[in-house]
């Protein structure tokens, strides 16, 4: 008999939906994670798509998941079974990735949000970048299609450089007005970029403070996964003489479905459970 | 977006637009009636003064709202600056601005007519003056009355303050008043207006105090704004003020007799999962779509800053009768933004503890110094003070240009998931050790 609790967590972002597909009897698993861009798509068939091709891929029928869950713009999951909050589920996709994790830092497309979690991955208090694009993503992947690079090399790339250029750190459109002004001024491209991981570093940094955040920090969202920008988050903590630990994951671009997964399978073994006890 | 639902009205709500537009279609018909106009503000407002000359009050920041509300605002704004208005002076002055260089018809359509007197009655928001200095050059020979209100920068009203304020009044105010209505002043009329005004006042307060109770039969801040509050600056002190409040509070009993919770244009709120405090004016231009977000998440708002910028009596001020000019100077002095920032803090602190609240919350104002200047300290502070989660969003009065529905939204979703999970901590923690 097979004992498999098969979940899915789907996590529709801004610019992307992120879908794991997980086995959460016994010490939880992943089994198939897929990613896809929005572009000018409707997210709801992108998300649709991406349930039916990775159920395929795994020979499996939507009846056999037990948990559907989402997470994010949730809403436009037509099948889920349930949602869950964005902070609760990278509260938990953290946890999964370190089950020490205190803080976490999610480093999304929109914004930045640092997250204090109790042991059992429940959100003690948060604290979240203003209104402005500065603190995102997006902001990120603006400047580096205005560079002519793609978003995957801007970490590799901020890594060669060898004396940033900082910008402004407050607001989004006067960053990239330093921009142009920077690649007229003959600045490499490397310290470039290197200036703005650095002034959102500084960013974070600040929600840290606030925070009270206690170590290790792991960080999640698409934006972890970009080495120049770990890279100046520690650069910056340095200068303030803060130590922390700070993890990531290959997988944090999927905290927010793992959480969601695994969310929907802990809901999943309590609805099991009450309705064992009502027969 | 679902399709919005028409919108729920109680009686109440029924009577005050009724008041509104009878209101309105006499300004509409004021230099045909003989009826003299005076344009003034909410804070600090003389409405009783300009009643008992039998003078009609336009307020411009409500106009502007109004504007906002039916989506006029945008282009008002934009032909404001394309005069010369920056993109950061306060968007009620250039909606204004802009309603006036196109014609200046009211939000209900009908023209509002020239102000015959300018009653710059509220010097706390210095944006005012400036505001007041424009009109003047709008209506080039309308005569200006300027009442200095002194700022409590000690956080106390002094006798000297009043006996100061009562001068101008005076000196100032009332001779230009009684020049411009052709009328004598009428201090007997005066007094047995504030007789309705402290009646009205009390019921206002048992109206919005009524949001103690759990559930609240009332949202203080959106309904605070949108049908508890307006009618209180242009008809206070009328016998139709305290009919309406009496009718008002009458509606807010038997909520709470039947344990409802408050009207919202999506409906009934059916289940209070969140009882916050809110600071900051809301934004007019997507106030339901706004609201909506609060009725979605089950939050009520039980007590706000911005309802009281026409006057702060759950403090106990009411206007007196006996004291009619001191009573008004008193009145002008203490209004919300006329309180210095500690005051404010103890305020919110007070209504946060009183009113049981599960949260603390800013709306920031892009276009708002009056508002903005202090908010994050007063944020800090509550936190501290009350250890209640604080959140901290970012809008515009009535400019659509700073609302983003989703920066918004995002953010609300983080505030509304602390306060549930703080919820739960609680929960437990009240819970006897096994």
């Amino acid at each position: 008999m097979n004992n498999t609790l098969y979940t899915m967590g789907i996590d529709v972002g801004s610019n992307f939906i992120k879908l794991v597909l997980m086995d959460c009897s016994g010490t939880p698993s992943i089994i198939g994670r897929h990613t896809e861009k929005i572009r000018k798509r409707n997210p709801s068939q992108v998300a649709e798509e991406m349930i039916q091709s990775i159920l395929s891929a795994n020979n499996l029928k939507y009846e056999d998941v037990a948990y559907l869950a989402s997470t994010g713009e949730g809403d436009l999951v037509k099948r889920k079974r349930g949602h869950f909050y964005g902070m609760t589920t990278h509260a938990k996709g953290a946890n999964f990735f370190f089950h020490d994790a205190k803080t976490v830092v999610d480093m999304g497309a929109l914004y930045v949000r640092a997250i204090k979690v109790s042991e059992g991955a429940r959100v003690q208090d948060y604290k979240m970048t203003g209104q402005c694009a500065s603190g995102s993503g997006q902001f990120v992947e603006n400047i580096s299609r205005y560079l002519g690079l793609s978003i995957e090399e801007v970490g590799d790339i901020s890594m060669q450089s060898d004396k940033p250029e900082i910008s402004s750190g407050i607001c989004a459109v006067l960053a990239e007005t330093d921009v142009i002004n920077m690649v007229s001024r003959g600045i490499s491209t490397p310290n470039i970029i290197k200036g703005i991981h650095l002034s959102i570093a500084g960013r974070i940094i600040k929600l840290l403070s606030s925070l009270k955040a206690e170590s290790p920090i792991i960080l999640t969202g698409g934006m972890a996964l970009n080495k120049g920008m770990l890279q100046a988050i520690e650069e910056q903590l340095q200068e303030t003489g803060k130590k922390f630990i700070i993890n990531t994951s290959p997988d944090a671009i999927y905290a927010g479905a793992i959480g969601a997964a695994l969310w929907g399978g802990y809901r999943h073994m309590k609805l099991k459970e009450k309705e064992a006890a009502t027969v | 977006m679902s399709e919005a639902k028409e919108v729920i009205k109680e009686k109440s709500m029924l009577i005050q637009k009724e008041m509104l537009a009878k209101l309105f279609r006499e300004l509409s018909t004021a230099k045909e009636s003989g009826k003299k106009v005076v344009y003034t503000f909410v804070p600090g407002n003389l409405t009783e003064l300009i009643l008992s000359f039998d003078m009609l009050p336009v307020y411009p920041e409500i106009n502007a709202l109004q504007s906002g509300m039916r989506k006029k605002s945008a282009a008002y704004i934009r032909d404001a600056e394309k005069i010369g208005f920056s993109e950061d002076v306060c968007t009620y002055v250039k909606c204004d601005i802009g309603m006036m260089l196109n014609g200046n018809s009211g939000p209900t359509g009908e023209k509002l007519p020239a102000p015959d007197l300018l009653l710059l009655s509220y010097t706390g928001c210095y944006t005012f003056m400036k505001w007041f200095e424009n009109l003047e050059r709008l209506y080039p020979g309308v005569p200006v009355a300027m009442l200095h209100t002194p700022y409590q920068e000690d956080g106390k009203i002094t006798a000297d303050q009043i006996a100061y304020m009562v001068k101008q009044m005076k000196e100032d105010v009332i001779p230009k008043m009684e020049k411009v209505s052709g009328k004598k002043f009428d201090l007997p009329r005066l007094s047995k207006m504030m007789e309705n005004s402290a009646k009205s006042e009390d019921l206002l307060v048992k109206i919005l105090e009524s949001a103690k109770n759990k559930p609240s039969p009332i949202d203080a801040y959106f309904a605070g704004v949108y049908y508890i509050g307006p009618l209180f600056t242009a008809f206070r002190g009328t016998q139709e003020a305290v009919d309406y409040y009496n009718e008002l509070y009458k509606e807010v009993q038997e909520r709470i007799r039947l344990g409802l919770g408050p009207v919202t244009p999506e409906g009934e709120l059916k289940e209070e999962r969140f009882r916050l405090v809110v600071e900051g004016p809301p934004n007019w231009t997507n106030f339901r779509e706004f609201w909506k977000i609060f009725y979605d998440m089950g939050a009520v708002i039980v007590a706000s800053s911005y309802t009281k910028v026409g006057g702060v009596y759950d403090l106990g001020f009411r206007h007196n009768p006996k004291e009619p000019l001191e009573s008004l100077a008193r009145y002008c002095m203490g209004c919300y933004t006329n309180m210095n920032l500690p005051q404010r803090v103890q305020l919110l602190e007070k209504y946060v503890r009183e009113y049981k609240a599960d949260g603390f919350l800013i709306n920031s104002i892009k276009s708002c110094n009056s508002f903005s200047a202090g908010q994050l300290m007063i944020m800090r502070e509550l936190e501290q003070r009350c250890g209640v989660p604080v959140g901290f969003i970012e809008s515009d009065l009535v400019d659509p240009r700073y609302f983003s529905y989703a920066n918004i939204k995002n953010r609300l979703e983080s505030y509304f998931q602390m306060l549930e999970q703080r919820k739960i901590i609680l929960e437990r923690e009240s819970q006897p050790a096994q």
